[in-house]
């Protein structure tokens, strides 16, 4: 099967300190991966590399058959993906506005965004909150509004770095019930996690850091 | 008693609309505000670009934004009187002695105050707001935009704290303004001459506006500053 995205030479040290080296990652369309690892292994940090927030110098990427640096990152990379913290951030706007915050940004007129943010509210579970103060939410309602706005983009790969970490009970058990929805129209999703219900998921690929090695099983 | 009786003058004159006091304030407002609206975007724009980007000698300009708050006005005042001379550079302006010339050096004593504040800002505030806007496909631009309506309260406060310090100077508005009755007498230009004069009570006068334009301005801080670490909350 041809690579969603080939990722040559990602390496990252924290001074003197080798954090990880690893040769080439590729990543299939439409699948899931979970990104396991003891803490301080670099799974936030390879994804926040994946997602264009941390320098990579020599990393390079195939991309429809192009070869691209991942830093200074790609435009067509951009658009291809979508990178959602741990504790994701909400705007200081309505629920709404979070949601559509991607798409208005790529240029779409509010008009349009309109039913396509009902449709992401929907998707998430969050439309009740549509007015809400999202300094307000909960963490598991900030996750969910969270992976709604990134999947309003469609990206291509989804990166999540631990969606499921400080949440517990129904919050979740909704937010793991989202993940397998997200594969939708071939988009592939990595999720850093040590959540045993994540890494159980059917049909998940599992990649683990070790010792500055990325273990594919 | 003295004391007394100026301070009961200095009212009279407020409450009677005194032509002359109020044309003092309002020379000072306008040369204050207007000193601000021209500072304002380049000093949030540059505050905005050092707070977010690495690059050789940030550490300086860090440094020297800081260190410019500490700039005495009187120094800047020279500078601009040396600059808009006759015989100086800019001279054929005719700023010097002129509403303009004060707006200028209001300008330049403006500027490090609202940088250094809007840099605090920027850099205090969580480094995920610029990472979310950027990774769903924000423009620089936006992200500047985004980055900078969430630390609103902050770059608020640093144009009220500009004001604070543009409004109360005297240095500059003396030395490039000359205390022009009817055209360049400030606040703090008139307190000074009428206190050599032994006129206390339009100094009295104006400085009761001074304080209370004061109050008002740290009225608004403590507010934004209440908002911005207790936002939605109700006092």
């Amino acid at each position: 099967m041809t690579a969603l995205l080939s990722v040559q030479n990602l390496r990252k040290r924290f001074g003197a300190r080798p954090l990880f080296d690893i040769e080439r990652l590729d990543i299939a369309p439409g699948r899931a991966y979970v990104l396991t690892g003891a803490n301080g292994s670099g799974k936030s940090t390879l994804l926040r590399m994946l997602g264009g927030l941390e320098r990579c110098g020599d990393c390079s990427v195939e991309l429809d058959g192009r070869q691209l640096p991942l830093y200074p990152y790609p435009p067509a990379l951009r658009r291809a993906v979508v990178y959602v913290h741990q504790h994701p951030i909400m705007f200081s706007t309505s629920v709404g506005h979070n949601i559509a915050y991607g798409l208005l940004a790529r240029g779409v007129d509010g008009h349009d965004a309109r039913p396509l943010v009902e449709e992401a509210m929907a998707w998430a579970g969050v439309t009740h909150l549509r007015r809400s103060d999202p300094a307000r939410l909960s963490g598991g309602e900030k996750q969910r509004v969270a992976l709604a706005r990134a999947r309003l983009l469609q990206p291509r790969l989804l990166l999540l770095d631990e969606p499921t970490a400080n949440l517990d009970g129904p919050a979740r058990e909704q937010v793991i019930a989202l993940i397998p929805t997200l594969l939708e129209a071939g988009r592939s999703v990595i999720i850093a996690c040590h959540d045993r219900d994540l890494i159980g998921l059917p049909g998940v690929q599992r990649l683990k850091l070790r010792d500055g090695q990325l273990e594919t099983r | 008693m003295a004391l007394l009786e100026a301070t009961g003058h200095a009212f009279a004159l407020l409450f009677s609309g005194d032509a002359a006091l109020w044309h003092i304030v309002w020379v000072s407002l306008k040369t204050s505000v207007l000193g601000l609206v021209f500072a304002t975007p380049p000093a949030v724009l540059l505050g905005y670009l050092i707070a977010m980007h690495r690059f050789p000698g940030r550490r300086i300009a860090v440094w020297l934004a800081q260190a410019a708050l500490s700039l005495p006005t009187v120094l800047i005042g020279l500078l601009l009187y040396l600059l808009l001379s006759r015989r100086g550079p800019l001279g054929g302006l005719e700023w010097l002695f002129s509403q303009p010339g004060i707006v200028l050096g209001q300008c330049i004593i403006g500027l490090p105050v609202l940088l250094a504040f809007t840099l605090a800002a920027v850099q205090a505030l969580d480094p995920r707001y610029a990472e979310t806007a950027l990774a769903h496909g924000a423009s620089s631009m936006r992200v500047m935009f985004t980055v900078l309506y969430e630390a609103r309260y902050g770059v608020m406060a640093a144009v009220i704290s500009g004001f604070g310090r543009v409004i109360s100077e005297v240095g500059c508005a003396l030395m490039v303004g000359g205390n022009i009755e009817g055209q360049t007498r400030t606040i703090t230009t008139a307190i000074a001459l009428e206190t050599s004069k032994g006129e206390f009570a339009q100094g009295i006068a104006l400085g009761i506006v001074l304080v209370s334009l004061a109050l008002l301005m740290n009225g608004a801080l403590v507010l934004l500053q209440g908002e911005a670490h207790n936002p939605g909350a109700r006092l």
